[in-house]
């Protein structure tokens, strides 16, 4: 399916950006299950650099999904003060040995805010388009669902990690919105899909004029 | 968010279970909001859009019809006056061929002439109804003036028109459309407001040319207007409707404050003279 859309849609960027991001996040699935297997020290670092990843590829994915540039700007700048602020956490505030809780919390109260716009700035725009039939929307609302779900989940994760009952409501809660996300992926996939397939239709419909003429000398005659 | 990190510890299962709970109902419900907002919105639109269509079917049936009633207007012109003045000056010049005496002869002549000359002002009388010369070759203000001046003829009604701002003219076009409006409109004021005098006045105000009618009989409202608009009935003010779209200007149908005059006022954005 990956490499269907990839071809179909090769100038479709918004697309592009969510393939990519699921590509990096079976990437980094299989790197974190390696990483926890050998009792690696690093997967705390995995954690922070695919909060800073994720949080990038929704910011580029929002740049070709936006209409407004002024809004664009936005987007492009507080994705410098997250960065920013993402790299002073592990570097300073956690020194790289602990979950990055706030990071993943200040992430996900900013993208479900743009999220929210994004909704909103949908339903201003008057066009008789079903909001559910685009592609965009689907992988907004992937967004919004996922980051809402994981929002207290990931914000306690320093405090509780230790915790045994806290660890089981974490790979629940954690692996449910995971299953959520691709499902809702796929079916943002599903449109981009559709919209291809419908694409290819010719818009008029094929007559079959020879057997019109026929039809039609057969009864003059 | 620290202060969160730190009473989790308290209850975790439930601050955790419901905090993801409710982020997550609540971004299910604004997502529905969104969704169902939509729906209402799009369902709305394509009421319009109906309505629209409707109206446009209903003034584009409005405009086949006035073209058939015209169609059968000039036919029957030429039918029942032109088709007897040319079969009877066609007898006379018969006659030529029997009668062989020269006074007969030029007697039957005379009268063929005078009928064909006959017949040539009501051909003529057909092509000003369906173009008037004046508005052609003179413009909008001659034009009006003329159909002005037949009007007080009749004595039946006085009417006057004043243009005050002209200098710059509407192209040919809307000169024709506006005619074809202030006519029907000066129709309707005679055929059913029993008004006493009708008075038109043209000014410009930047880029718009407005028109105003005047009259003292029984006039109609904008929501009479409108009303109208959508019966079946009320051709003439279907076509001022369609000519006014055309235009891209609007109409108003108004009474004065002392509820003595009915005024209609017709705003026309000029085009470029093509």
């Amino acid at each position: 399916m990956f490499f269907l859309l990839f071809k179909r849609n090769k100038k479709d960027k918004a697309l592009r950006v969510v393939l990519f991001y699921i590509l990096y996040c079976i990437i980094n699935e299989f790197t974190n299950f390696y990483l926890q297997s050998i009792h690696s020290s690093f997967v705390i670092s995995l954690f922070s650099i695919f909060t800073v990843v994720e949080y990038s590829f929704f910011c580029y994915f929002l740049i070709f999904a936006l209409p407004k540039d002024l809004f664009k700007k936005l987007v492009f700048f507080t994705w410098a003060g997250f960065l920013l602020f993402a790299l002073i956490d592990y570097l300073f505030l956690s020194h790289s040995q602990e979950f990055d809780s706030f990071t993943s919390g200040i992430e996900s109260i900013i993208v479900i805010s743009f999220c929210v716009y994004y909704l909103f700035s949908q339903i201003r725009l008057s066009n008789n388009l079903l909001i559910y039939s685009t592609f965009n929307f689907w992988v907004v609302i992937t967004f919004l669902i996922y980051f809402s779900g994981t929002f207290f989940l990931y914000l306690m994760t320093e405090s509780m990690r230790e915790n045994v009952a806290f660890q089981k409501q974490y790979f629940i809660i954690n692996i449910s919105f995971n299953i959520l996300k691709n499902i809702l992926l796929c079916v943002a996939m599903t449109m981009k899909l559709n919209h291809a397939v419908n694409q290819q239709k010719p818009a008029i419909p094929e007559l079959d004029d020879d057997l019109f003429i026929q039809t039609n000398t057969n009864q003059q005659n | 968010m620290f202060f969160l990190q730190v009473k989790a510890t308290l209850g975790i299962s439930s601050v955790l279970i419901l905090g993801t709970l409710g982020m997550f109902f609540m971004a299910i419900t604004l997502v529905s909001i969104v969704v169902f907002h939509q729906r209402r919105v799009i369902r709305f639109n394509k009421q319009i859009q109906k309505m629209e269509e409707e109206k446009q079917q209903m003034l584009l049936r409005a405009s086949i019809q006035f073209q058939e009633e015209e169609r059968q207007r000039i036919a029957a012109d030429l039918h029942d006056d032109a088709g007897p003045l040319l079969a009877t000056a066609r007898l006379y010049l018969n006659e030529n061929l029997i009668h062989q005496e020269t006074a007969v002869q030029l007697q039957s002549i005379f009268s063929a002439k005078q009928i064909i000359d006959d017949s040539i002002q009501l051909i003529r009388n057909i092509s000003h109804s369906l173009m008037p010369p004046t508005l052609k070759n003179f413009g909008l203000e001659a034009a009006i003036k003329d159909l002005f001046e037949k009007i007080n003829g009749s004595g039946v009604i006085n009417a006057s028109a004043r243009f005050h701002d002209n200098r710059q003219r509407l192209n040919d076009e809307q000169e024709l459309l506006v005619f074809r409006i202030l006519q029907e409109l000066v129709t309707n004021i005679i055929k059913h407001s029993s008004a006493g005098f009708i008075h038109l006045t043209q000014n410009a105000q930047g880029n718009i040319v407005y028109f105003r009618i005047h009259h003292d009989g029984k006039g109609i409202l904008q929501q009479d207007f409108e009303k109208m608009e959508h019966n079946s009935a009320g051709l003439g003010l279907k076509n001022i409707q369609s000519r006014i779209r055309v235009l891209k200007g609007k109409i108003f149908f108004e009474i004065d404050n002392t509820h003595t005059y009915y005024k209609v006022t017709i705003e026309v954005p000029r085009e470029p003279v093509k």
